[in-house]
């Protein structure tokens, strides 16, 4: 039991220590990617860390201004990783009028 | 209710669904014009269709998948739109849609499928729309031929490719969507500038008018076409390379391709798909109907088999009567498991030039041309 409560105290402090860059990496997301298309492309890759940078270069030379890569690559891996499971499918909502079905 | 620990984990699991469905019925958006589909991105549009709607030779419109490249440009208004024809040609040309429209019209059954559909099968993973079964549908395109268009304009005979430009250009410095196509595809007989699918105009969809390269890849259909021009040499921006290209020699999974080794997309492989039941699904211990579709491309589909058994006895499936080149055969095959328990039904397609279905889809860096036998996992249940 306390090596648990130990194990789950030094993964809090280690999350707890990344948390303000993955913020920051939240916040840049939204600034740096969302001119050009919505957030569901980012969010629906799996990717490791070597691939993200690949992308924001790709993204960078189409002329994305990313201000904090280091805190953006962080958020990314950390919640987009190749190692996360795929995230479900969503679906959008009903845009036939009702009339023409 | 007396508050035991499990009613209240099940009020505790009742409340997570309820949080999860509201959170996604709030996050969603509906795209005007398409029924509820499998939303990959709104901005823009990647909608997958859900195989579910894949019950029909012809997929209607407001289930018809979508993939734009660029943000849709502002909706252009039929009695504006010019059709410019310059290059290697005598007679340069502006065209009206009314031009096109005097021009021989031909109705082209083709299936059009998006370069990428089944990348999310891939693995590892690769950077993408993480299509799975649904990029992809059958229409009725309708329009004059590029060739004709070609020989108002008085192409060249020395001209070896077109360039096709749609209306949709790239925020900041995004490359503009350009696709270049060789002069013998661009005068084949089903090669058409569409100025319709199904009979209907949908923007969407590249109208007023798109061109349809029946066989290839849907990225060589290029939408809201404005500009065709003849020329010597193949367009080389991003969407030609190294966009939309695959290696020409088979690499280890997870391995960059030597960029010299990579080669244009041309004509699609030979696929099936499984579309009912659904992967996961659970059916009752009947009779049931195995159902879906396969295509080959520029070729024909000869046969579909299924297998019940995880792929150790195969039989034949019926397919739907027309044996076309570009467009997709609906196949089916009455099943009636023996027992309950999982069942692993898998689907392997034959083309008229004998190309097969293989087990294993070459991995590639760009997740394109999935066509592994196509495998879902189905429960019999007895019936109560």
């Amino acid at each position: 039991m306390r090596i648990v409560i130990l194990i789950g105290a030094a993964a809090l402090a280690a999350m707890a220590a990344d948390q303000a860059t993955l913020d920051r990496g939240r916040k840049e997301a939204g600034l740096a990617c969302t001119p050009c298309h919505s957030l569901r492309l980012v969010e629906s890759q799996r990717l490791s860390r070597a691939a993200w940078n690949k992308e924001l270069d790709k993204m960078s030379g189409w002329g994305t201004k990313i201000t904090d890569r280091e805190a953006l690559v962080e958020y990314l891996v950390a919640n987009f990783g190749d190692d996360k499971p795929p995230s479900p499918p969503a679906m959008s909502k009903d845009g036939v009028p009702r009339k023409q079905h | 209710m007396p508050f035991t620990r499990r009613s209240l984990f099940a009020t505790i699991a009742a409340g997570a669904v309820a949080s999860q469905v509201a959170r996604s019925a709030d996050d969603s958006v509906a795209i005007p014009g398409k029924r509820p589909m499998i939303l990959h991105n709104d901005r823009p549009e990647d909608l997958e269709t859900p195989v579910h709607y894949f019950d029909s030779w012809v997929t209607p419109v407001d289930v018809f998948f979508v993939r734009q490249h660029l943000p849709r440009p502002s909706k252009i208004d039929p009695a504006a739109y010019r059709l410019t024809v310059n290059g290697m040609v005598s007679k340069p040309l502006e065209l009206t849609l009314a031009d096109l429209q005097k021009l021989p019209q031909y109705t082209i059954p083709a299936t059009i499928e998006c370069t990428g559909n089944g990348r999310g099968f891939y693995v590892p993973k690769v950077p993408g729309v993480q299509w799975m079964r649904g990029a992809i549908g059958n229409a009725e395109w309708r329009g004059p031929r590029v060739s004709d268009v070609l020989k108002l304009a008085g192409a060249s005979s020395s001209a070896a490719f077109i360039d096709t430009d749609g209306a949709d250009t790239g925020l900041a410095s995004t490359p503009d969507f350009v696709r270049s196509l060789p002069m013998n595809k661009a005068m084949h007989p089903a090669t058409i500038l569409a100025l319709s699918m199904n009979g209907q105009t949908p923007d969407i969809h590249g109208f007023p008018v798109r061109l349809i390269v029946p066989g290839w890849d849907g990225t060589s259909s290029v939408k809201w076409v404005v500009r065709i021009s003849a020329t010597a040499q193949a367009n080389n921006g991003f969407f030609m390379n190294p966009g939309y290209r695959y290696p020409k020699y088979a690499l280890p999974p997870g391995t960059p391709a030597k960029p010299a080794e990579l080669e244009v997309i041309e004509g699609m492989p030979v696929k099936s798909t499984i579309t009912a039941p659904e992967d996961q699904q659970k059916i009752p211990l009947a009779p049931t109907t195995l159902r879906g579709f396969a295509w080959a491309g520029e070729n024909a589909i000869e046969r579909v088999e299924v297998s019940t058994d995880g792929g150790s006895r195969w039989r034949d499936a019926q397919l739907s009567p027309k044996k076309l080149p570009f467009a997709w055969r609906l196949w089916s095959l009455e099943w009636t498991p023996a027992d309950p328990g999982y069942y692993t039904v898998m689907s392997r397609a034959t083309d008229t030039a004998g190309r097969v279905q293989p087990i294993v889809a070459p991995w590639n860096p760009s997740g394109y041309l999935w066509n592994a036998i196509d495998r879902v996992g189905i429960t019999v249940e007895k019936s109560a």
